[in-house]
C-alpha cells in the first residue's frame, strides 16, 4: 500500500476529497438547517445531466455540470419565492427531467458512455490536475461567499421573517444559497458521483447538528466528520481494492447514524417530552 | 424622519382571499398602538403590509415618512420586528448573543464585521429585558418566555424608530409579561412608535395610547377610551364581550379566545 501512496493520482484524490469536505461542511450546514436536502438531490441530478450533455458535445463535463445545475438551482429558487407548493413541484420536476436528460444523453454516448458513467459513481482516482483546478476555483467561490455573507445567512436561516422585516433582501440570499448548492454538486459529482453527492452534502452536517449549539461549532464539526469519514472510506477502498466512492458514501452515512444514536439532543428532547407529559397529568 | 404612520384604504389579498379590506388609520405622533382581533383577522398581515413585505392590492401606506413599498428598504433600517414566537424554529443551533446580534446585521451591511458598538447595543438590549445572564446560552435551552424576551431584545438592539411586535405576550407568565411591558414602556417614552398585536387587551389598557379592533376591516380605531365599548368589542369578536371595573382596574372578558 505504501508504494500506492506515492502515486500522484492518490494525492489528487486526497485533495479532491478535502475540497469536497470543505464545501460540504459550509454549504451543507445551511442546506440542512434550511431544509434543502431534496432540493440539493434534484440539483445534483441536473449537474449529472449537464455533464453527460457536455461529454456528447465534446465540452469539459464539469462546465456542462456547472451550467445546468446553476440554471436549475435558479429555477427552484424562483419557484420557492412564489410559494412552497410550487417549489416542491419544481424540485420534483427537475429531479425527473434531469434524470431523463441524463439517460437520453447516455444512450447517445456510445463510446463515451464510460466517461459519463464516471459521473454516476464518481471518479476520485481519475481526477486530473485541470479538474482539481476547477474544483478548487469552485470551492474558493463557495466557501468565500459563505464567509462574506455569513452573518446574513445566519439570520435568514434562523428567522427569515424578521430578517426580511429588518432590511435583509431574503430572496437574493435565497438565490445565492441555492447557487452554492449547485457549485457543491459540481464538485461532488466528480468526487463521489451523482448518487452519493447528496449524502456527502447532508450527512456530515446533519450528524454535526446533533452535537452543536451554535452555527460555528456545527460547521467545524461537520468539516471534521466529512474529512474523517471521507478519508476513512477512501483508504479503506485502497486497502481492500474496491471502488472508493461507495465506501466514502457508506462511511459518511455511518457517521450520521452513529451521531443519531449518540445524540445528546435526542435524549434531551425525550426528557422534555416526558417532562411535559408529567406536567400535563 | 417623521414619527408617523398613514394608512389609507389598504387592501391585501392572498390569492383571491381578502385578508385586509379598506384599512385606514393615522398615527401622527409617537404612541403605543395595540391591535386586537380574532384569529385570522389580518393582524400579522397588517404588520407585514406596513413594511412592504406583502404587496397590497390597493391603498396608500406611508411609515416614518417613507412611502411603502417604494422606500421599504430605507424604512426597514429603522424597524425592530418581533415575529410570533411559534414562527421561529427554536431547534436551530444559535446562542442568545447570536440572536440579539442579528438585529445589528442589516445595519452594518454584508462584508462588514460587527463592531464593539454592536456588541454593546446587544448587551444593553438584553439587560432591558433582564436576560443579560444568558448571553452564551443556546437559544434552544430557554423557556418560551425567555425566548420571547430574547426576540424582543433583538428588536430593541437596532435602536428602532418603529417597533412591531406580533403577540409578544402570548404564552408568557405574568412576571415575564411585566418585564416585557416595562421595557416597551421605556421605548415608548423615548418617542419610539410601537405597534403591538395582542390577544388580550387587559395587560395593555393602561399602556396603550391607541387601540385598533381589527376583523379584516377596522372595526374601531382611536384612543383607548373611545374604542373600549362593549358594543364595539362584541362586534369585533362576534361574541358578547363585557367590561367591568374592579379595584380601579378595567377587566375585559369574553373576547379572549384562549379563555
Ligand atoms: N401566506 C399566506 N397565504 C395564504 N393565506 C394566508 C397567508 N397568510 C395569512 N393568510 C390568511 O390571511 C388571513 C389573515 O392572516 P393573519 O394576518 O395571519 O391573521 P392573524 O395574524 O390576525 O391571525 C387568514 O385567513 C390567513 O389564513
Ligand atoms: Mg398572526
Amino acid at each position: 500500500m505504501l508504494d500506492v501512496i506515492l502515486h500522484s493520482f492518490i494525492w489528487r484524490a486526497i485533495i479532491a476529497i478535502a475540497i469536497a469536505a470543505a464545501v460540504s461542511s459550509t454549504v451543507g450546514t445551511f442546506a440542512v438547517l434550511r431544509g434543502f436536502s431534496t432540493l440539493s438531490a434534484a440539483i445534483t441530478h441536473s449537474s449529472f445531466a449537464g455533464a453527460s450533455m457536455a461529454i456528447i458535445c465534446g465540452v469539459n463535463p464539469l462546465l456542462g455540470a456547472l451550467a445546468l445545475s446553476l440554471g436549475f438551482s435558479g429555477l427552484t429558487a424562483y419557484a420557492s419565492s412564489a410559494n412552497e407548493r410550487k417549489a416542491d413541484v419544481m424540485v420534483g420536476m427537475i429531479f425527473g427531467f434531469s434524470t431523463a436528460l441524463a439517460v437520453f444523453f447516455l444512450s447517445m454516448a456510445g463510446s463515451y458512455a464510460s466517461a459519463a458513467w464516471s459521473f454516476i459513481v464518481g471518479d476520485v482516482l481519475g481526477v486530473s490536475w485541470s479538474d482539481l483546478l476547477t474544483l478548487l476555483t469552485v470551492s474558493i467561490i463557495s466557501v468565500g461567499s459563505t464567509c462574506l455573507f455569513y452573518k446574513e445567512f445566519k439570520f435568514i436561516t434562523f428567522d427569515p421573517e424578521a430578517a426580511e422585516a429588518m432590511g435583509l433582501r431574503v430572496s437574493a440570499y435565497h438565490y445565492l444559497m441555492t447557487t452554492l448548492v449547485a457549485l457543491f454538486s459540481v464538485v461532488a459529482v466528480k468526487v463521489v458521483g451523482v448518487i452519493l453527492a447528496t449524502v456527502l452534502l447532508i450527512a456530515p452536517a446533519a450528524a454535526a447538528y446533533e452535537f452543536s449549539h451554535n452555527l460555528e461549532g456545527m460547521i467545524l464539526l461537520s468539516l471534521a466528520i466529512s474529512m474523517v469519514s471521507g478519508f476513512f472510506g477512501f483508504f479503506l477502498s485502497l486497502a481492500v481494492n474496491l471502488a472508493p466512492s461507495p465506501l466514502i458514501g457508506i462511511a459518511v452515512s455511518a457517521a450520521y447514524l452513529l451521531a443519531l444514536v449518540a445524540s445528546p439532543k435526542r435524549r434531551r428532547c425525550g426528557d422534555l417530552a416526558r417532562h411535559r407529559v408529567v406536567k400535563g397529568a | 424622519m417623521r414619527p408617523t404612520i398613514i394608512v389609507e384604504d389598504l387592501s391585501v389579498a392572498y390569492g383571491d382571499k381578502l385578508a385586509l379590506e379598506d384599512v385606514s388609520f393615522k398615527m401622527l405622533e409617537p404612541g403605543f398602538l395595540s391591535v386586537v382581533g380574532p384569529n385570522g383577522s389580518g393582524k400579522t398581515t397588517l404588520l407585514k403590509a406596513l413594511l412592504g413585505i406583502i404587496k397590497p392590492i390597493a391603498g396608500y401606506v406611508e411609515v416614518l415618512g417613507y412611502k411603502v413599498p417604494t422606500e421599504r428598504y430605507k424604512l426597514r433600517k429603522h424597524v425592530g420586528y418581533v415575529p410570533q414566537r411559534e414562527r421561529v424554529d427554536p431547534s436551530k443551533p444559535v446562542l442568545v448573543k447570536d440572536v440579539v446580534l442579528m438585529g445589528r446585521i442589516a445595519l452594518r451591511g454584508w462584508g462588514h464585521p460587527l463592531l464593539e458598538a454592536d456588541y454593546r447595543a446587544a448587551m444593553d438590549a438584553l439587560k432591558a429585558v433582564q436576560m443579560e445572564d444568558f448571553w452564551d446560552e443556546p437559544y434552544a435551552h430557554l423557556s418560551g418566555g425567555q425566548q420571547q424576551r430574547v426576540l424582543i431584545a433583538r428588536a430593541l438592539a437596532v435602536n428602532p424608530q418603529l417597533l412591531l411586535l406580533d403577540e409578544p405576550l402570548s404564552g408568557v407568565d405574568a412576571v415575564t409579561q411585566e418585564v416585557i411591558l416595562r421595557a416597551l414602556k421605556a421605548k415608548a417614552d423615548e418617542g419610539v412608535l410601537l405597534i403591538m398585536v395582542v390577544h388580550d387587551l387587559n395587560p395593555v389598557v393602561e399602556l396603550s395610547n391607541y387601540v385598533m379592533l381589527l376583523n379584516r376591516r377596522v372595526v374601531a380605531f382611536g384612543k383607548v377610551w373611545e374604542v373600549l365599548s362593549e358594543q364595539l368589542l362584541s362586534d369585533a369578536f362576534n361574541r358578547r364581550v363585557s367590561i367591568a371595573k374592579t379595584d380601579g382596574k378595567l377587566i375585559i372578558s369574553g373576547f379572549d379566545h384562549h379563555a
